[in-house]
């Protein structure tokens, strides 16, 4: 199934999109053609647990799952399966947090943290390893980023060849019509946010552009 | 000029290309009534505001040209809502691309309303700003 791993509703200060507006943009992208099943917002440095969204998701068919993505002070990481012991182990506002510890504590709390676009330029995580610094835990980052500029993804592409790191892929939309422009084609199926930790740890996917789904083909 | 009837979701706007022009951004701030010197159109004072590229376009004016886009396609006073971010400064003489994609059309308060995603790129795949803007059509 596909499921955009990474995107931004207006409940991040930095988006213009409604959930709603997201899930209707699915429905024209599913006329064009394309197959998408599912999105993950994940908004900045907060979770939100407050926030039901089943009613959309079933009357659009869209899966509508929750995660995070947190500043630390080695770039962007994405969270998936967050409980409510992560969010009382981990200061989702501490933008100088230590990624290697956001990646334990997810772990040990049924959460999974991976680097979001690596190859962002000076914030991605391939900067951080040409400093110098070591990421043992890091083996699933953010291959496909929709909001990448040229040479991002590429550098992305290298780090995945050079490390033997598994790829998923995500839009990073912050607006309604650049939702789902790429995804992640897991071979499991999901139902919940706890699903797309064990689909990860499967490691059973990889990640696709949405013009690679155009009735249904993606390469392997 | 469209009208409501027939448009619909992912209708494009644009693209159109534009420069903001050393000149034109020097109009703009004389007419504007900035102060001079200012980081729009003095390097040294763009260098020391931590503008590395030189003179930036003034945001307003970069929402402006955003506005004009809109106006060129639904007509004079046809903007009901623009709201954008703004995401890396925007230098003058570059090739800048502006468009918008229709993401709902709906009626609401006796008006039809058009809601597009609007971009401003540059030429390297720049996203210098982007937000979303709401557009009254009338019905044929």
């Amino acid at each position: 199934m596909y499921l955009d791993m990474h995107s931004h509703s207006v409940s991040s200060d930095d988006s213009r999109a409604t959930v709603e507006q997201y899930v209707k943009w699915i429905q024209v992208l599913r006329k064009r053609g394309h197959i998408v099943d599912g999105i993950v917002l994940t908004e900045h440095r907060k979770f939100d647990f407050d926030k039901n969204y089943s009613d959309l998701a079933s009357q659009y068919d869209v899966l509508i799952l929750k995660g995070s993505e947190l500043d630390t002070r080695y770039g962007h990481f994405l969270v998936y399966g967050v409980t409510k012991q992560l969010t009382e182990a981990i200061d989702f506002g501490d933008t100088r947090m230590d990624s290697r510890e956001l990646m334990k504590a997810a772990r040990q709390y049924d959460a999974f943290a991976l680097p979001a676009h690596p190859g962002r330029f000076g914030i991605g995580l391939t900067d951080y390893i040409s400093q110098g610094e070591t990421f043992e835990d890091v083996s699933i980052v953010e291959r496909f980023n929709g909001g990448s500029r040229p040479g991002e993804n590429e550098r992305a592409d290298e780090l995945c060849e050079s490390h033997g790191l598994l790829g998923i892929g995500g839009s990073d939309a912050h607006l309604t019509s650049h939702i789902a422009t790429c995804m992640t084609n897991f071979n499991t199926t999901i139902r919940k946010e706890g699903d797309v930790v064990d689909a990860l740890l499967s490691k059973d996917f990889h990640p696709v552009w949405l013009k690679d789904t155009i009735n249904g083909a993606s390469p392997t | 000029m469209p009208y409501y009837d027939e448009i619909e979701l992912g209708d494009e706007i644009g693209p159109v290309e534009k420069v903001a022009t050393d000149d034109e951004v020097s109009s703009f701030c004389e007419v504007w009534g900035t102060s001079s010197p200012n980081r729009f159109t003095d390097a040294e004072t763009a260098a020391k505001s931590g503008m590395k590229g030189g003179p930036i376009v003034p945001g307003i004016m970069t929402m402006a040209m955003m506005a004009q886009l809109l106006t060129d396609w639904g007509g004079p006073g046809s903007i009901k809502d623009l709201d954008l971010v703004f995401r890396q400064p925007v230098p003058h003489n570059r090739a800048l691309t502006l468009a918008a994609t229709i993401t709902d059309i709906r009626e609401e308060d006796g008006e039809n309303l058009a809601e597009c995603d609007i971009l401003m790129t540059g030429t390297e795949g720049e996203r210098y700003i982007g937000g979303k803007a709401i557009v009254t059509l009338q019905s044929r």
